[in-house]
Formats: structure tokens, C-alpha cells, sequence
């Protein structure tokens, strides 16, 4: 019996390899894929790096490689809208350096194949930024710029007014269209729109969103209904959304403020940017059972967050799917309506043609314990995991050795071959 | 039911605010594993002022600040994993002395890991440079081994130049950093000579410190055995234990003899998994055959951490898998390592030892392992890291077993505004999220 099955293997796997239609193929998951309305159980069948056919019963003979996916979501891979990641500068403090990480390590492993970075970099930096991470990365990573120039130092530079300059903004993201996806004003500290103003009309002049971190509250000078209603565009973004630090949640009433619903209905887009200090379980629970889910979840990936109550975007993911927001849902926060925001439709879907960025997600039952940016805990019971991840069609990450083989049938290494470097090689891709 | 427990968080609430309690933290239930104490039982761990204040069964709650109910997970001292690349941010290309490395933090926590050993991607030239980027910047414990090339794993022809392999400057240079660097590398050599080894060897000695080896090429000309059987000395490491090209197994599939001469000769033995250093074919007859590792180690570095290896509680399950006792793989990754590398402060829950604490569950289930040819190994239990804990601080709560309820919390925070004072102070105590600057 045994000697049939391995004779009857290499006889698949010769004819895998004499004849196949495809490199990779999905088999038995369910699909959720928003922006084309799929939610069922589907086949996905991948080559040259792109999805090829998403179907009912595709054979299995007409794939190289056939990874049993049953059981499984497939969803597009993740897209984290809010993350920093412009490491490696030896800047300490600032988030253009120390308080950045590099994103494959966390990426990867939690269904998550392009991440923005919001703001880490302006305009003066963005091409170390380029040359340090972005050309370096497995992940793809995109960016948008911050409107003062010297980026996300944590220091008082961040806050002068001399140094926000729309235009050299608006040009250096013309020069990388695609790749600077909008334009960020953080962290501002003073009573005054300078910031927020002058991102706009960066993102004006170089037609791409603006995400506002709206900084220090200053309700007598730049309320938030004002910012939601009256000064960002439609399309723009704003980010922390349940942050709570900004009047997000009327203490007194217990309600969303009438401004979110008010920015909503213009056009305004809403995004978690969970973070080390901007996501409260009080706000959250309230926005959603007053009918305000987010319309894109993100991480806010930094050394602050990465080990507190953010952990992930697979864990970030989870907490919303946990307030009661249905998994077709989440899946859509995390995928589309994020490479709508940010104008790259060719991203966060499996089209055929699309490239092959994929997560496969296991939805487990248990109790789970949640901790927010404040370190107050939910108890829920459902946890998103991320099984297997593909980034342009190649595994990039798998959990529990789904696309492996039995470890006996390893073949030995040839002579002078180099030590395997096996799946995670870093390329020059974005 | 929902009230009773409700009463009793308050409860435990207002003890946790007696300010007079003599520990700020106790772990409350869980299953101690301490190798070198030969703990082996249910027993609550008292932690204050960042030390280990007490193990003992039945501490009673009322003595500590804060407590958290670990019952059902084992508690073990914080996990050592002495072979790491954490030399980033150089923008050296192809490099582990650059981008070939990754920051420890984001990888070592979440894995129950507080002390991390780099080895070698630094070499005496560039060591200084590597502790003011990322050992004095990190919040783990990052040690080094120093590589016998000046220029640390810099790659290609870097690594091979006899000429930069200078025995005296790299002993001078541990000597200059004593308990920081705790020992010498060679690793990557290609020539058939044994300049690398000898002259880590010759460092070793005058640092008395120990060498790790990573063979590089096999070559007939320097046969493996001679290495271990002759020339290391007692207390030093043979690292990627069941890499492929290791002669480990004769024709039979018998463990070779010589290995167990080795280990008797006081050559210790390192796992070192990484991208392409453990295969399966390799560690499942050995280990069959008794051929464990004397410490477990991930290799972690940007190929390896997201491949076969991930992190060093799935290296460690993949030990579990092959029916090593749980006991004896946190002493592979505790006690063992500490003791490896000199530093045995570390890698115990002794009373007045430093609180660095993994806290452990082991999940039972569907689980495969991969190896570096993605061979795949089916087990059922997974470790994971629930808690960690460096120098009694939460450094890592996996499902906030620290945290207070929510509603709880923002009770108090509305009574506090209610007092005029916003933001009430103790919300996010005792959490990792409050060790850590706030975002505006």
C-alpha cells in the first residue's frame, strides 16, 4: 500500500511537472474576496506570480503544487494602511529610526503583504527611506509622506511650520507615483490647521489622500467636527479613529461624535491605527453598536506597539471581528477598502491577473484575552490566525508546513550546493 | 456567577492597591520548571524590585501588588537563545552585519526569550559599533559572541581573510567587555586549513572565554570528528547540530560513536536551526538514538525567521515533537545556555536571581513542522510563549492576563473625570502598554 502511494506520488508529481497549467494551486478554502463579492468555497489558482483562476473544482492534476487549504479562509493578502518601518537609521526615538522596525518579521507571518508607511519619512528623507527599506523588503511597502519635511523625529522639528512645504511634498510624491500613496500630518501639538491645511494641499497638488493623526486636542480651536466636516476632502483619511483622545467618544453621552458620522457621510474614511496609545475598548464597543465599524483596520506598527496590546494585524483584525463585525467584514477592512484609500485598486482582491498576494486564515474558537492601547483587557472568543501567506505566488509564510513534504522524502542537498536558503530570501522587490 | 467573579476582581483590585504588600507581582498556579533549582512542581513565583522574591507552593495573594493566575501554563525561568543575528541597521547588503539581521525585541518576547547571545556577527573592528546601535538600545538582553574575523560577517571575501582573524585584538576586545561578550565565533570558512578555528580557539584561551563553531565547509581535508574530538576544547560549542553535511549517521543509519566521545570530552552541543541547518532526516534518527541538543537555539535572522525555524518556541516544540520532555527542553533553553555561555546569574528563578520569566502553555492539536528543505514533521503540542517577563517587568501578555477588564477600568477612568482628574493613572497598570511611551 505504502510502495502504491509513493509510486502513485512521483507518478502525480511527474506529471505535475510535465504538464501543468499552474504553479500553485488553493484547493478547498473558502474565499472571501470583497471587492468581487466572493464568499463561498473556491479553488485559487496561481502562476507566474498572479492569480490565474478562482473557481469551484479546479483538478488537482493541472497544478505543480497542491495545497490542501480545506478548512481555511482565502482571503487577498492583508493590507496594513498604518505602519512605521523606516528602520535603521540610528535616529533615536524618532520614528524615523529607532522607534521603526523592519516590517518582514511581523508582516509575513500574519497574512500581511503590503503595509504604508504613514509619515515616517517628508520629503527630504523619503529616498533613504526608499533606499533603506523599501528596495530591501520582501513586503510590499508603500508610503505616504509626512508634511513637514524631516518626518517623524518625535522632536520640535515636528512641529515647524517653516518646514511644511506642500509643494517639495507634492513633487517628491509625483516622482513616486504609486509608491507615495498620500500625504500624513501627525503628532501636532499647536492650536492652529497649519498642519493639516498644508497636507491638503499637498494631496491636492499631487491628487492622493491625506491621513491625519490629529495630534494634541484643541476642541476650542480645531474641534474634530471641524477637521471631519469642513477640512479634509472626500477620501481623506483619518486615522485612530477609536484613539479616544480627540473626542472620538462623547464622555458625557457616552455617543460617537455627530461629527465622525457627519465626516462619514462626506466621504471622510475612517482607520483604526490601533497603535501603543490610540485604541480604547470604550470607544470601540461604542462606535460599533452605534453603527460606526472602521472602514480600514491597521496596526500602527512600531517598537511601542508591537509588544503591547497591538501584537499584530492578525490580533488587530481580530479585536473588530470580536465587537461583532462579521468576518466578510473585517476581511474587507483589511483588504479593498484599503487599496481603495490609498488608490491602488490593483491591490486587495484575487481578480484573475491580479498579483498573487494571498493569506490563508484559520478562524479559531477559544477565550481569548485582548488588551487595548490602554492595557484594558476583552474577553472574546475568536481569534483570527494566519496559516500561509503568498507574496507574488511564492510562500512566504506557513505556519503549519502546509505546502511541505514529508520530511522523508527531502531530497539530499547536492554537492557544492550553498546552505538552502529555503523560502525567505530576501529579493529587491517591493 | 457573573456578579461573584465581578466582586472578586474588585476585591483583588483594592488588595492589589495595599501599597504595603512586600512583592509587587506574584504568578499565581503555574507549573514551575526550574532545571537548575530541580523545580519541577505547582508553585507561585514573588517577584519585587525586578528580582525573583520567593517560589514556594501557596503564596498567599494579600502579600503582592498584583496578581495573575498562570494555572495551566508552566512557569520557567526567561529563555536563553544563544545564537542569534541582531546586527541591523548598517545598510551592509547581504550581510549579517547588516541587512541579513533583524532587532531582537519584536522577536524575542513574544517567544519568551529576555537574553539573546549574537554570535558573530560582529568582530572586534565593529563590535562597538554593533553595542551602541542595538545591544545598548534594545530592551533584551542582548550578549555577543565576538567572530574571529575583525570585520564580523560582512560576507564573501570578508570572512575568509586569514589576515583578519587576529586572536589578541578580538581577546582584548572581550576582555574590554567582559559579561557582554561571552565568547569567540568562526563560522562560514571555506578553506581546508584550520586557521579559523585555531585562531578562535587561541582567542578563546586568552579570554577564557568559550568559541562557538559553525563549520562552514565540510572539507575532507579537516574532517568534522578531528573538530570535535580534538580540537575544541572542553565548554566550547559545535552550533547547527543537525545540519545536513554533519557525518552524524553511518551507513546504517547508527549514530556515530565519536559524537558521544565529544560530548564526554565537555564539547557542547547547539541546535543553531536557522535557514538551512536543520533537517530532519538528520535530528529524527539522532535524537531516536539519544543524540539531544545541549541547548536549543534559533539561527534567527531575516531567511530564518520566516521559514522552517520562526521563533525559539517553535524550535523548541520541534524538540518536544521528537518525546524530549518539556522539563528537559527548558533546561535546553535555560540553564543549559546560561552555563554555556558563563553567565550563570541568568537562566534560574533562584531567589534574588533577576525576574527575566517565560511564562509557557503548550497547546495540543494539528501541528507540522518544517525543516530548512521544508520537510514537514506532524506533531501535537505547540509551545507558546502566554507571558514574559524581564526583570519583573511585562515585557510580553499574549492574552492580557495582566490587564483588568475594560468596563472595569474605564469605570474608574469616568470616577476620576468625574474628580477632575483626566486620564485615570492606574488603567493600564502593571501591562506591558505602560511601560511604553504614548503616542500624542
Amino acid at each position: 500500500m505504502k510502495t502504491l502511494a509513493i509510486a502513485l506520488g512521483l507518478l502525480l508529481a511527474g506529471t505535475a511537472a510535465a504538464q501543468t497549467q499552474y504553479d500553485t494551486l488553493l484547493k478547498g478554502g473558502h474565499v472571501i474576496d470583497p471587492r468581487n463579492e466572493i464568499n463561498a468555497i473556491r479553488d485559487v489558482a496561481v502562476k507566474d506570480g498572479k492569480i490565474a483562476r478562482v473557481a469551484a473544482n479546479i483538478p488537482a492534476s493541472e497544478a505543480a503544487k497542491v495545497v490542501d487549504v480545506t478548512g481555511l479562509y482565502v482571503t487577498p493578502g492583508l493590507i496594513d494602511i498604518h505602519v512605521h518601518v523606516y528602520a535603521g537609521t540610528g535616529q533615536r526615538r524618532g520614528y524615523n529610526g529607532d522607534s521603526s522596525i523592519y516590517p518582514d518579521g511581523f508582516t509575513l507571518r500574519s497574512g500581511v503583504t503590503t503595509v504604508v508607511d504613514v509619515g515616517s519619512s517628508g520629503w527630504r528623507q523619503f529616498e533613504d527611506f526608499k533606499d533603506r527599506v523599501i528596495d530591501r523588503s520582501r513586503t510590499r511597502v508603500l508610503s505616504m509622506l509626512n508634511i513637514t519635511g524631516n518626518g517623524m523625529t518625535s522632536g520640535p522639528e515636528e512641529h515647524d511650520t517653516t518646514e511644511f512645504d506642500a509643494k517639495a511634498t507634492a513633487d517628491m510624491a509625483k516622482k513616486y507615483p504609486g509608491l507615495i500613496v498620500g500625504v500624513k500630518s501627525a503628532h501636532y501639538r499647536h492650536p492652529d490647521w497649519t498642519s493639516v491645511e498644508r497636507a491638503v494641499e499637498a494631496g491636492t497638488l499631487a491628487n492622493i489622500p491625506v491621513m491625519v493623526d490629529f495630534g494634541t486636542n484643541h476642541p476650542d480651536t480645531r474641534p474634530l467636527a471641524d477637521l471631519l466636516t469642513k477640512k479634509l476632502r472626500p477620501g481623506d483619511i483619518y486615522t485612530h479613529c477609536f484613539a479616544g483622545n480627540r473626542d472620538e467618544l462623547i464622555s458625557e453621552t457616552g455617543k460617537i461624535n455627530p461629527g465622525m458620522f457627519a465626516g462619514r457621510e462626506r466621504g471622510v474614511k475612517f482607520d483604526v491605527g490601533h497603535g501603543g496609545g490610540s485604541f480604547r475598548w470604550e470607544v470601540a464597543v461604542a462606535a460599533i453598536e452605534q453603527g460606526f465599524p472602521p472602514d480600514s483596520i491597521s496596526t500602527d506598527l512600531h517598537v511601542g506597539s508591537m509588544n503591547s496590546g497591538m501584537k499584530s494585524m492578525i490580533r488587530t483584525v481580530s479585536k473588530i471581528y470580536n465587537l461583532g463585525v462579521p468576518l466578510y467584514d473585517v476581511i474587507k477592512m483589511s483588504t479593498s477598502n484599503p487599496a481603495a484609500e490609498i488608490k491602488r485598486t490593483d491591490l486587495g482582491h484575487l481578480s484573475e491577473g491580479a498579483v498573487a498576494d494571498v493569506a490563508v486564515l484559520r478562524d479559531e474558537r477559544g477565550v481569548y484575552g485582548f488588551a487595548d492601547a490602554r492595557g484594558a483587557r476583552y474577553t472574546g472568543n475568536k481569534l483570527l490566525d494566519c496559516e500561509l501567506t503568498l507574496r507574488e505566488g511564492n510562500v512566504v509564510w506557513d505556519l503549519n508546513g502546509r505546502a511541505g513534504v514529508n520530511w522523508k522524502d527531502v531530497q539530499e542537498r547536492r554537492p557544492g550546493q550553498g546552505r538552502g536558503q529555503g523560502q525567505g530570501r530576501r529579493r529587491g522587490i517591493r | 456567577m457573573k456578579t461573584i467573579h465581578l466582586v472578586i476582581s474588585l476585591l483583588l483590585a483594592a488588595t492589589a492597591l495595599s501599597a504595603d504588600a512586600p512583592y509587587e507581582l506574584l504568578l499565581k498556579g503555574g507549573h514551575v520548571l526550574d532545571p537548575k533549582n530541580n523545580l519541577n512542581a505547582v508553585m507561585d513565583v514573588a517577584i519585587n524590585d525586578g528580582k525573583i522574591a520567593r517560589v514556594a507552593p501557596a503564596i498567599d495573594p494579600i502579600e503582592a501588588r498584583q496578581v495573575v493566575d498562570v494555572s495551566g501554563f508552566y512557569v520557567t525561568p526567561g529563555l536563553i537563545d544563544i545564537h542569534v543575528h541582531v546586527y541591523a541597521g548598517t545598510g551592509m547588503r547581504g550581510a549579517y552585519s547588516g541587512d541579513n539581521s533583524v532587532y531582537p525585541d519584536g522577536h524575542t518576547f513574544r517567544s519568551g526569550v529576555t537574553t539573546v547571545v549574537d554570535v558573530g556577527s560582529s568582530g572586534w573592528r565593529n563590535f562597538e559599533d554593533f553595542k551602541d546601535r542595538v545591544i545598548d538600545r534594545q530592551r533584551t538582553r542582548v550578549l555577543a559572541m565576538l567572530n574571529i574575523v575583525g570585520h564580523g560577517m560582512g560576507g564573501g571575501a570578508i570572512e575568509q581573510n586569514n589576515d583578519d582573524m587576529d586572536a589578541k585584538a578580538t581577546a582584548d576586545m572581550a576582555k574590554k567587555h567582559p559579561g557582554t561578550i561571552v565568547g569567540v565565533k568562526t563560522a562560514h570558512y571555506r578553506a581546508p586549513d584550520w586557521i579559523a578555528v585555531d585562531r578562535a580557539v587561541e582567542a578563546g584561551t586568552m579570554a577564557d572565554i568559550p568559541v562557538m563553531v559553525d563549520f562552514g565547509s565540510f572539507t575532507a581535508e579537516r574532517p568534522f570528528e578531528e573538530l570535535v574530538t580534538k580540537r575544541l576544547r572542553p565548554g566550547d560549542m559545535y552550533t547547527h547540530m543537525y545540519l545536513g553535511s554533519v557525518p552524524m549517521l553511518d551507513a546504517n543509519g547508527k549514530l556515530r560513536p565519536y559524537l558521544h566521545e565529544a560530548r564526554k570530552r565537555g564539547v557542547k552541543f547547539d541546535v543553531g536551526h536557522g535557514g538551512g541547518s536543520f533537517l530532519w532526516k538528520q535530528a529524527i534518527p539522532a535524537i531516536q538514538q539519544g543524540w539531544i541538543p545541549d541547548s536549543i537555539s534559533t539561527d534567527l535572522h531575516i531567511t530564518s525567521m520566516n521559514a522552517g525555524m520562526k521563533d525559539m518556541t517553535n524550535v523548541m516544540s520541534k524538540i518536544l515533537s521528537q518525546g524530549v520532555s518539556i522539563y528537559d527542553v527548558v533546561k535546553m533553553s535555560t540553564w543549559h545556555p546560561a552555563q554555556q555561555i558563563k553567565r550563570p546569574e541568568f537562566g534560574h528563578l533562584s531567589v534574588g536571581a533577576v525576574a527575566d520569566v517565560a511564562v509557557l502553555g503548550i497547546e495540543r492539536g494539528d501541528f507540522g513542522f518544517i525543516d530548512v528543505r521544508n520537510g514537514l514533521f506532524k506533531g501535537n503540542q505547540k509551545i507558546v510563549a502566554e507571558m514574559t517577563l524581564q526583570e519583573g517587568r511585562i515585557a510580553w501578555d499574549l492574552n492580557a492576563r495582566a490587564a483588568q477588564d475594560w468596563m472595569i477600568s474605564y469605570r474608574e477612568q469616568q470616577r476620576a473625570r468625574g474628580r477632575g482628574r483626566r486620564g485615570a493613572a492606574g488603567a493600564g497598570r502593571g501591562t506591558a502598554g505602560s511601560t511604553i511611551p504614548r503616542r500624542p
